[in-house]
């Protein structure tokens, strides 16, 4: 118990210093005091509050809803599934998604608003059919039949993908960015979109913490208590692919986070408990997502580089370390 | 008979080139539209041209008629039909790195000329004179084609600050002065937004925040869409919040570019410039 | 405890039949249970003991036949307050790492708990009771992975409990348990029976089912061949009718014993 409050103490600090890191750091130098000032509304004005407000603001917001959705879709994913190599890459969202964005970029690339929304709706696309798949004939939405059909839609799509990109070479740097993983800095105008579907899978994520907890103790348990063991895992994969498609739409193919993060929180805090793993991988992967974008944005600044691989810089040493100290 | 002579001794001396250039490459296929329209100036025909999948590659006219090459990743041409044509040389571009390779295993003699800036272009079109023989026709067309550069320069009046990029969506890429499109633009009279980077490839993903700080009184952008593309282009650029204070979108200067003049070195360097500052500098 | 013959029976099963993948697995089995009674359901293997338990437990759907819990039918009452009926323990639950005994029975618990609410003293009482009668307060605090089967075993159970309903249902509890964890899981129940719970058990071991069951029931092919005390149950006839054995149960001193003629033929008749 007070293991896994401590864990959760030190990734509340974490989540608090990458959001302060990401709104004080960037490209531009923006002092310190300036940037409290402009958060809390005393800003001077020009372009300085232009930077902090109008895009560190709502750039730091999506990688914390971001990191948030994914974390969470993780663990929801692996408790449903019993896996522990379940992600939101697993029900094939994360193919889904970049085949659509890159069915917008390289072949109507006048339509690039629809960016988002190609993501979108070709994850959930993906994933429905992964369940469909998985629900029919025998054993119907067993944990192995998911993972199968999403590794098999995963396949399809990224092939489709790497398909379009061989097929017109010179679109493809448009698409890199998508690809590896990155946030922009385009104000709001992604989140006003795309932010039901974060808190329709958040709320469903909550209701299901309980489930999950149920369902760890086997079909039959779960069954005698009164729940359904085949809704529990449908809900659970709803979620985690509105969750995950949503993150997608808005910071394109990030897929270390949802794997790694629920397994981090696991065995730091030693407990399986999903009322602790569910709520502390969403706040370790938004302190996470908020953390790489930062690095991704100042290293090498004013370039800016995708923050997929640090993300995984940043992530797997930690990992690797918690794995030899576990059994 | 001394007048006669002369004639004979010019006759023998103009001779004397083109039978030169009889021993010289004959059989070129050119893979770049720079190439393949250098060619044609130069007064030598080439028996392939490449063409990239959906691209949008402006040939002289007087290519019609050449076997077209569809080029694409990662050997450029299919290596058959390119031997099929049995060239002597092959002018190509280091997007085909592989397929050079290739092409020079199986014999072909593969020369690179792609140049990223127009001091380049005027050093290829000498180079490439070399190879065919026609030097001598190279300088002339250098000159002439240094005048309508100049001609094309003068008068400027604004130097705005221009940023241009590459690429579609909220990601694109800032091209710097050593790109193709970055030069002519500089040397339109553009002052290009760079944020302080330089880069070897010639173009970089630069962030938002350092475009708000240097505030450019024009974007443009050079996607790879097509003509119907830019209205709608034009206003998602122009809609993006990012770049919501600038001078470029408060003052509607964002333009979209869709053909290659800005992307890829041509031959038509003179009416680029111009087209860019009729068009988007309006200096 | 014999049961209250007059009263409605807390559940009451006729004619069930059970097609799982094209085959038939029950072809029309009874099951009475009356309040405080610990029945034993024996059988050769692949009878269809367990299929007639999940089926009455509402794990399995019957493709015919009637379930009545309470006059109830099983096909009208919804899972969450079937949980308050009924509670089942399955032969082998799969021990999720992370995963303490306590937090274990707490999620047994979980069916009393409304959508997101909390835990009331009460349900942190039934907990506590739970954890109390089966013994597994000394390790409550460790993870299931590092428990033995006996210990698990105990711990199913007690998860079982804290659902508090009138009836346990427990597939095979001691098969996989050696001697002296079967005797403590045996006292267990026996213990829970004579306390007023209702206990339905699938057994293996028939001195085992002698010593504990007030009632006996025979699955044989699918249907239920037999149901009464144990002693007028198994008789050496139903033992070779049902299971093919040469054998006799007997019961003496507080212990019970299963003879078996193990190999064929009199042990006179083969070489010295």
């Amino acid at each position: 118990m007070a293991r896994r409050a401590s864990v959760f103490a030190a990734l509340l600090v974490a989540l608090a210093l990458a959001t302060v890191a990401s709104l004080a750091f960037g490209a531009i130098k923006v002092p310190f005091s300036e940037v409290i000032e402009i958060v809390f509304g005393n800003g001077p004005g020009g372009p300085d509050q232009q930077i902090v407000e109008a895009l560190r603001l709502p750039r730091t917001v999506e990688a914390l809803l971001v990191g948030a959705a994914l974390g969470i879709a993780g663990a929801i994913l692996q408790g449903a599934l019993g896996n522990p190599l379940a992600s939101p890459d697993v029900i094939g969202v994360t193919g889904g998604a970049g085949f659509g964005a890159i069915l917008i970029i390289i072949l109507f690339p006048g339509s690039i608003a629809l960016l988002p929304i190609g993501a979108l709706c070709f994850g959930l696309l993906a994933a429905t059919l992964v369940f469909l798949f998985a629900w029919s004939g025998r054993n119907r939405g067993s944990a192995t039949k998911v993972i199968l059909a999403g590794i098999a839609m995963l396949s399809l799509f990224t092939a489709g993908t790497t398909g379009l990109l061989a097929a017109f070479p010179e679109r493809a740097p448009s698409a890199i960015f998508f690809i590896a993983g990155g946030l922009t800095s385009s104000g709001w105008e992604q989140l006003e979109t795309i932010w039901p579907y974060f808190a329709v899978g958040f709320v469903l994520a909550l209701l299901l913490i309980r489930p999950l907890d149920r369902l760890a103790l086997g079909d039959d348990v779960a069954a005698s208590l009164g729940s359904k063991p085949q809704l529990i895992r449908l809900g659970a994969g709803i979620a985690a692919a509105l969750l995950a498609a949503a993150s997608a739409a808005i910071a394109g193919l990030l897929g270390f986070l949802g794997l790694v993060v629920p397994h981090v929180v696991r065995m730091a805090g030693g407990s399986s408990s999903h009322a602790y793993v569910v709520p502390a991988s969403a706040i370790g992967g938004a302190a996470l997502l908020a953390a790489g974008d930062t690095l991704a944005r100042t290293l090498r600044a004013p370039i800016e580089m995708p923050v997929g691989p640090f993300m995984v810089l940043l992530g797997v040493p930690l990992f690797l370390w918690l794995l030899r100290k576990a059994v | 008979m001394k007048r006669l002579a002369l004639v004979l001794a010019l006759l023998a001396a103009l001779a004397l080139p083109t039978g030169a250039s009889a021993a010289k490459a004959q059989r070129i296929v050119a893979l770049t539209p720079f190439g393949a329209n250098t060619l044609v100036r130069l007064g030598v025909t080439p028996v392939g041209i490449g063409q990239t999948l959906g691209g949008n590659e402006r040939f002289s006219p007087k290519l019609k008629g050449v076997e077209e090459l569809p080029l694409s990743h990662p050997n450029g041409p299919n290596l058959e039909q390119l031997a099929s044509l049995d060239p002597d040389l092959v002018l190509s571009s280091p997007t085909w790195a592989k397929g050079n390779q290739a092409m020079g295993s199986l014999g072909i003699k593969v020369v690179i000329r792609e140049p990223r800036t127009i001091a380049g272009a005027y050093a290829d079109t000498y180079k490439i004179g070399q190879l065919v023989g026609m030097k001598h026709r190279a300088r002339l067309q250098l000159k002439a084609m240094r005048a309508r550069v100049d001609a094309a320069t003068r008068g400027i009046t604004e130097r705005p600050k221009v940023m241009l990029i590459l690429g579609v969506g909220r990601t694109p890429f800032t091209m710097l002065p050593n790109s193709w499109g970055g030069d002519i633009v500089s040397k339109a009279g553009g002052e290009l937004l760079t944020g302080g980077v330089s880069s070897s490839s010639g173009f970089e993903r630069i962030s938002d925040e350092v475009v708000v700080a240097e505030n450019p009184d024009i974007i443009i952008a050079v996607p790879h869409a097509n003509e119907d593309d830019i209205p709608s282009l034009t206003e998602y650029l122009r809609d993006n919040p990012a770049w919501a204070s600038t001078t470029a979108a408060q003052t509607g200067r964002v333009y979209v570019s869709v053909d290659n003049s800005l992307l890829q070195a041509g031959t038509d360097i003179a009416r680029t410039i111009r087209k860019v500052r009729r068009a988007y500098l309006q200096n | 405890m014999a049961a209250d013959a007059t009263a409605v029976p807390l559940l009451d099963a006729e004619a069930v039949e059970v097609e799982i993948g094209g085959t038939q697995i029950l072809r029309g089995a009874d099951l009475r249970l009356g309040r405080g009674e610990l029945v034993a359901i024996v059988g050769p293997n692949g009878a269809g003991k367990s299929t007639l338990v999940r089926a009455v437990a509402g794990l399995q759907n019957p493709s015919a036949g009637k379930v009545l819990w309470g006059g109830r039918l099983l096909s009208g009452i919804r899972g969450r307050e079937f949980s308050r009926l009924r509670a089942f323990v399955p032969q082998r639950m799969p021990v999720p790492a992370g995963v303490t005994v306590r937090e274990a029975v707490t999620i047994g618990r979980s069916s009393h708990l409304r959508m997101l609410g909390r835990l009331t003293a009460a349900d942190r009482a039934a907990v506590d009771a739970a954890i109390e009668r089966t013994e597994v307060g000394r390790f409550a605090e460790r993870a299931l992975t590092t428990l033995s089967g006996g210990e698990l075993q105990r711990v199913q159970i007690a998860i079982g409990l804290a659902q508090e309903a009138p009836v346990l249902i427990a597939d095979e509890p001691t098969s996989q348990l050696d001697l002296g964890a079967t005797i403590g899981v045996a006292g267990l129940l026996r213990g829970l029976a004579d306390d007023g719970l209702t206990v339905l058990l699938v057994v293996h071991d028939l001195a085992l089912a002698l010593a504990v069951a007030d009632t006996v029931v025979v699955v044989s092919a699918g249907r239920t061949v037999a149901a009464g005390p144990p002693a007028a149950v198994l008789t050496p006839e139903r033992l070779a009718e049902v299971w093919g054995a040469d054998a006799r149960l007997s019961e003496h001193d507080g212990r019970t014993a299963l003879h078996v003629a193990w190999i064929d033929g009199p042990a006179a008749l083969r070489a010295p």
